[in-house]
């Protein structure tokens, strides 16, 4: 029922846009809808868990607890993301960038995206999973090209190419696993519990193979390593709420997609085939991210690139396995997905005040903006891993796994990225919070409505670490439902 | 006959990599998207199954039809000069696709298609035309190249598709047609922006964004 309000909502903002006149009204109507939406998923979520079981209508909806907390994450991350906006979009209307009409045609573009993105965990069939996640690349890219100048369009291009190309490898694979259960069962289905459910009896071969085409097609979406090259640009053209929603939770539904697939290839193959793979790229992320953040000057770029290292994690978390593996990927998606979303807001308004997303040339952030610098503080020791943020403990969490589970070599190897990454993030952003303000450079007050955004996620960063005690049988329960034997 | 079909599809293939303009490469795309639609027509004709029938009616009207207008209309819309822009010359770019298409071949063999002699060459072809798709999008250096590498990928997935065993079901096939469609006026409207910004359209020359 509750998936229902989640899926409609969206798509009537997106025509509710048409017929109101006042931005500003619009604005607030629509952080209405998406608190609604956030309501609603979490009420989803709490059934679920009560329930333990799986609710499906129709063979063509599926949600379990996994679909659950995808939707969970990124009802969250859009709702910061509509508030965040109002005063944003505002801001640009005012200062003459977009016109009155563009900017309705954000809050559309805006409403489609969160609605594709919602859209993919609650599908059942693997093919419409596909297409799916193909729309939220078709339209996020007019989002990533919004601003109609030659960096964005660049941009917007590589993007749609370079993800197109490889959500065509994933359809491959998708045929591929479509062809092992046609072998084993005779049954025409391409439905995820069908399928998972007959897992054991496909042909092993033929599995490799499609994991393998699924892990390039959709890692290409999720920015895993080799695959990455579109990001950072387009994290970096992207309008800044967008940029948001795209590292905080478009990635995570590729992630969402490989773990749908990788459950079947668990349960046909063995853990070890999947473990290697997931380990291996998330190993080669950590190292090319690392190597991009030290040396970067762009302040969105270092985020996107930041965004990289933690979709790693994750693969590193998902590829070891065991309750404190999985339980921490699963962890450090939503805490990702928080904590990045509160940097990007808070790069998107240092970059309309300095007017350059250069590093070298911002100084004294926190004297200009104190807010928004003492978040983007905050914020900064959050994402690189200090403890009392929730990062860390998801991050300890898939160390003690890798730990426990005896790969040294990965530990290892994982601990030392991460403390470089740790000084580099933390260098960088002392260097532009302090320092000595530039010429001409006024203090502000800011915007209520992007205060409230900050302090909604803001909230949740500190608190994961307060909740977990309370959690931690249903995340127990989940980790074990989702990947028995 | 399929075989001799199927056959059609891989020599146009070989022709649009052999390929050093636009219209010619966009006719090619045509040829190759009309042999897709023969082999679907055949097959649906042989099982009796209308769903197949609607497939190879879009095929038809999209792929043969529509998108090569569009493309050619868009082409000579925003007046680039034709030529594709070739990294590797057309000589050495059949090589290519020819180790390309053994590769596919031993790929089939590797997973087990190639008991049925049909079969086996249908998949082949498939795989090969993925990767010669592939090649195009990074060899060419023309933003319109890229359109029709993924139209080229795209049809051998179809390819795929309809020669293992049962397929999709009818309404994914739908949904994915749709996206293609959809897709490829995206495309073609960046295109459009690109060439308005930049005026030109190569993309080797897109390098603004670094590091």
């Amino acid at each position: 029922m509750q998936i229902l309000f989640i899926l409609t909502i969206p798509i009537l903002l997106s025509v509710a846009v048409l017929f109101i006149k006042k931005q500003r009204v619009f604005g607030i109507v629509n952080s209405m809808g998406y608190l609604v939406i956030l309501s609603a998923s979490i009420i989803l979520l709490k059934e679920i868990v009560s329930l333990r079981s799986s609710i499906s209508y129709f063979g063509f909806i599926y949600l379990d607890i996994l679909s659950a907390f995808f939707i969970f994450v990124v009802s969250v991350v859009a709702f910061a993301a509509s508030l965040y906006s109002i005063d944003y979009i505002r801001k640009d209307t005012e200062s003459g960038v977009i016109s009155e009409k563009k900017a309705k045609i954000y809050y559309i573009l805006f409403n489609l995206f969160c609605f594709s993105m919602l859209f993919v965990p609650a599908l059942n069939n693997l093919g419409m999973l596909w297409v799916a996640i193909e729309m939220t690349t078709l339209i996020s890219a007019f989002l990533v090209g919004f601003y109609n100048n030659k960096e964005s369009v660049e941009a917007a291009w590589k993007y749609i190419i370079i993800c197109s190309v490889g959500i065509i490898f994933a359809l491959l694979g998708t045929i591929l696993f479509s062809y092992a259960f046609s072998l084993s069962g005779g049954m025409k289905s391409l439905n995820w519990s069908d399928m998972v459910a007959s897992a054991g009896k496909m042909d092993k071969n033929t599995l490799k193979i499609a994991f393998i085409f699924i892990l390039v097609g959709y890692g290409t979406k999720a920015g895993l390593a080799p695959m990455h090259t579109w990001l950072p640009d387009a994290h970096s053209q992207a309008v800044a709420p967008i940029s948001a929603l795209l590292s905080g939770v478009l990635l995570k539904t590729a992630i969402y997609a490989i773990i749908r697939f990788g459950i079947i290839t668990i349960k046909g193959v063995g853990f070890q085939y999947f473990s290697n793979l997931m380990i291996l790229l998330g190993i080669i992320s950590l190292a090319i991210s690392c190597g991009f953040i030290l040396v970067q000057k762009d302040l969105k770029r270092l985020l996107a690139y930041s965004s990289i290292e933690h979709v790693g994690i994750i693969s590193i978390g998902l590829g070891i396995g065991g309750i404190l593996g999985i339980g921490g990927a699963m962890l450090h998606v939503f805490n990702h997905a928080v904590t990045k979303s509160l940097m990007f807001f808070g790069a998107g308004n240092v970059v309309n005040k300095y007017r350059t997303h250069n590093m070298h040339v911002m100084r004294g952030v926190i004297s200009t903006m104190p807010f928004t610098g003492f978040m983007l503080l905050m914020g900064a020791f959050a994402i690189a891993g200090m403890p009392p943020f929730s990062i860390f403990i998801s991050e300890i969490m898939i160390i003690c796994a890798a730990f426990l589970k005896g790969y040294y070599l990965v530990t290892f190897l994982l601990l030392g990225f991460i403390a470089i990454i740790f000084g580099a993030v933390v260098n960088h952003f002392s260097k532009s919070l302090f320092g000595n303000i530039p010429k001409g450079m006024a203090v502000v007050r800011e915007p209520l409505s992007g205060k409230l955004a900050f302090l909604f996620l803001f909230v949740q960063i500190c608190a994961l670490g307060l909740v977990l005690p309370f959690i931690k049988k249903d995340l127990v329960w989940m980790v074990q439902t989702l990947f028995q034997g | 006959m399929m075989v001799i079909i199927l056959l059609g599809i891989l020599g146009s293939t070989f022709l649009m990599v052999m390929a050093k303009r636009m219209p010619a490469l966009i006719r090619s795309f045509c040829y190759q998207s009309f042999f897709l639609f023969l082999i679907i027509f055949i097959t649906a004709f042989k099982e009796n199954r209308l769903d197949l029938y609607v497939v190879a009616g879009l095929i038809f009207a999209l792929k043969v039809l529509v998108i090569p207008y569009f493309l050619s209309s868009t082409a000579t819309k925003i007046k680039v000069s034709e030529s594709l822009g070739l990294f590797i010359n057309s000589q050495l770019s059949l090589i290519i696709a020819l180790v390309l298409t053994y590769f596919s071949w031993m790929f089939s063999k590797n997973l087990g298609f190639t008991g049925e002699y049909f079969s086996g060459i249908a998949i082949t072809v498939a795989f090969s035309q993925v990767f010669i798709g592939a090649f195009l999008m990074i060899s060419r250096m023309k933003a319109f190249t890229q359109v029709i590498g993924l139209l080229v990928m795209e049809n051998g997935i179809f390819l795929l598709g309809v020669s293992i065993e049962e397929g999709m079901p009818f309404f994914v096939e739908i949904a994915i047609f749709f996206d293609v469609f959809v897709s490829v006026i995206v495309m073609g409207l960046f295109v459009y922006r690109i060439n308005k910004l930049f005026t030109h359209i190569d993309v080797n020359r897109l390098s603004r964004l670094k590091g």
